[in-house]
């Protein structure tokens, strides 16, 4: 079993994540991952083969926080306006102002849905580095 | 949870508390909370006090700010936050102050029918509001519209509705702003906006939002029961629902935008998502627009969910539900911002409001309100968890004195949706409910552990607060029989 790279934070009505990565690609990542953990599992078992939808995105912000917040509230939307749950994320380029990635995923029809998540927030929102690599904790609006 | 609040709160009287301004450099005024000793030892528990500090920041704050008795952890403002700034003083408008979920709110409709006609049918009707009302996450509904018509929705509201057959000129007159707020700017709201909220009119959603079958077991105003023809084992349907994707998008857009006003107007706030602009700033109307098409929406929908209520009543009991005697008591939003006037130190100015989880309370003779509602006040509706009670009481003249018209929403959370799913056992709950008589159907189990009683403030305690402290009066008590939920 794989050992996740984030920890569930509790916050009175919402929740958050404390999230790790050797780099801060694989932060962003992880990050992005997490987000759609709380939002969907997977059915079980389908027989047959589900094809896997591909986005790429792109953003830019003025500092790391805000691209951070930007990438997770843009995966969000994609979410829900294109109906997909999103498990695989390829950053390609990855500076404090700007990320380039290849995301792909699901269908949100295999999907059993736990949470509306609205929105990423600013709220206690942290980037620091860590002993190996880079860690973050992000508040998620339910 | 993240230890217990230890910043100095002053007690002011049993039901009010003051944190002073001197507690952070930075205030501008100081904090007012209004609880009683019970209730405290729940909000010192989470980070809501601290949050009402961070409130006090805002540049234009007057007199307060503001935390009602349901208060709890939020981002940015704490759940249950009262903010107003002074519109001519540069006061800003937040978008974290309104919430992701723009007028997110409820509205209460009474029927002609008494538990007794009903015990035997409550499993039929929870069925029928359960195939009627679409619900989950990012539920769509069968009502379809072109973009033109969606920009129909953001100006007209329930009006929208209404003349699309959803329902009656009476149920305008029932709802906060009659279901559509002056001054919305559809220009103002995104493309990405409209994509997110496409086809969700109609739709209950998820998370705390449903739709619930109560019975009145408790009258504490007589006469003004009487005012609303209501009385002891009259079955009501209570609607908690917002404005959907449309919404979140909305404020999404916005607090993006806002981040960036802290620096140009040089506004200093100890959190970012407290993200704001001067209400008369481009930027603070370009919101102020946006935010007015979203809570316009949310009247919509819960003036549709209203319309497939009433259907699944007819279908159950096979009459009109203007036999059935379903008309709407009132609609409010509890996340919301309004511009409003009140008389501060003698002079009356132009405040905006922030209501972020706490409802309009406005009193007696107010001219907001509709001629059926002038002497007795508005009517405030408080929802409760799923396992207890639900309440409707009115606004007074003292919330307008001291809250800015303005009271609780709700219980309040307690407990975090993580401990609810990792302490409470699903078998176990559904039989409590069901002891009680409760029916629950949801599209998720996980949403009704995370909704458990336990999981909430008791509503009683948090009404008895408002009562008590008179920001609001009591007027009767539901307990609920039927819930769907997202």
């Amino acid at each position: 079993m794989v050992r996740k790279k984030y920890q569930l934070i509790e916050h009175t009505a919402d929740i958050g994540i404390i999230v790790t990565g050797k780099d801060l690609k694989a932060l962003f990542a992880n990050a992005a991952s997490a987000a759609f953990d709380i939002v969907a599992e997977k059915r079980k078992a389908k027989t047959k083969i589900i094809p896997k939808i591909f986005y790429s995105v792109k953003q830019e912000a003025e500092d790391l926080q805000e691209l951070l917040v930007n990438w997770l509230n843009e995966l969000l939307f994609l979410s829900a306006t294109k109906e997909v749950i999103f498990v695989d994320f390829t950053i390609k380029k990855l500076a404090p102002c700007y990320l380039e990635a290849d995301v792909a995923g699901y269908a949100s029809i295999n999907y059993r849905f736990k949470a509306e998540v609205k929105a990423a927030t600013y709220h206690e929102l942290k980037i620091e580095k860590a002993r190996a690599g880079w860690k973050a904790q992000v508040i998620f609006d339910l | 949870m993240s230890g217990l609040w230890s910043g100095p709160l002053e007690k002011i009287d049993d039901y009010r508390w003051r944190i002073p301004r001197s507690y952070l450099p930075g205030m501008r005024v100081p904090g007012i909370i209004y609880a009683d000793e019970k209730l405290l030892k729940d909000i010192r528990n989470d980070k809501a006090l601290e949050q009402v500090a961070h409130v006090a920041f805002l540049p234009g704050i007057v007199n307060a700010s503001l935390a009602m008795p349901d208060m709890h952890w939020g981002f940015g403002f704490p759940i249950g936050g009262v903010a107003a700034t002074d519109i001519e003083n540069n006061g800003v408008i937040s978008p974290g102050g309104v919430g992701y979920d723009i007028n997110c709110g409820v509205r209460l409709l009474k029927t002609n029918l008494e538990y007794k006609d009903i015990k035997d049918k409550i499993r039929d009707i929870v069925h029928a509001l359960f195939s009627y009302v679409p619900t989950g996450v990012g539920s769509k509904g069968d009502i379809r519209v072109s973009q033109k018509e969606e920009q129909d929705i953001l100006v007209h509201g329930s009006g929208w509705a209404v003349k699309k057959g959803y329902g009656t000129e009476e149920d305008l007159e029932c709802t906060e702003e009659n279901g559509a707020i002056d001054g919305a700017d559809p220009q103002a709201v995104s493309d990405r906006a409209y994509e997110r909220g496409k086809a969700q009119s109609g739709t209950l959603g998820s998370g705390n939002h449903f739709l619930e079958v109560q019975v009145i077991d408790q009258l504490y105003d007589r006469d003004v029961c009487d005012e609303f023809g209501l009385d002891l084992g009259q079955v009501m349907v209570m609607i908690h629902s917002g404005s959907r994707g449309l919404g979140y998008q909305v404020c999404e857009d916005y607090v993006k935008n806002m981040v960036h006003c802290l620096a140009k107007y040089q506004i200093n706030v100890p959190d970012r998502q407290l993200a704001c602009a001067p209400v008369n700033s481009s930027e603070g109307q370009a919101y102020l627009g946006a935010m007015k098409c979203a809570a316009n929406y949310a009247w919509a929908n819960r003036q549709c969910l209203m319309y497939l209520t009433r259907k699944a009543f007819e279908k159950v009991f096979a009459q009109s539900w203007q036999k059935l005697g379903m008309s709407l008591i009132y609609d409010v939003a509890h996340n919301i911002a309004k511009i409003e006037k009140y008389t501060i130190d003698g002079k009356e100015k132009k405040l905006c409001v922030h209501r972020k989880g706490a409802t309009r309370a406005f009193g007696p003779g107010h001219p907001a309100l509709p001629e059926r509602y002038k002497k007795t006040g508005q009517p405030v509706i408080i929802p409760g968890d799923m396992g207890r009670n639900s309440y409707l009481l009115v606004g007074t003249q003292k919330a307008m004195d001291e809250t800015f018209g303005s009271t609780c929403h709700g219980a309040g959370r307690l407990m975090s949706r993580t401990a609810a799913l990792k302490s409470i056992d699903l078998g176990k709950l559904m039989k409590e409910l069901e002891s009680k008589g409760i029916v629950v159907l949801a599209e998720g189990k996980g949403t009704i552990i995370e909704e458990a009683p336990q999981a909430y403030k008791d509503v009683n305690d948090v009404v008895n607060v408002v009562h008590n402290a008179g920001i609001a009066k009591r007027v009767c008590r539901m307990r609920p029989l039927g819930v769907i939920k997202g």
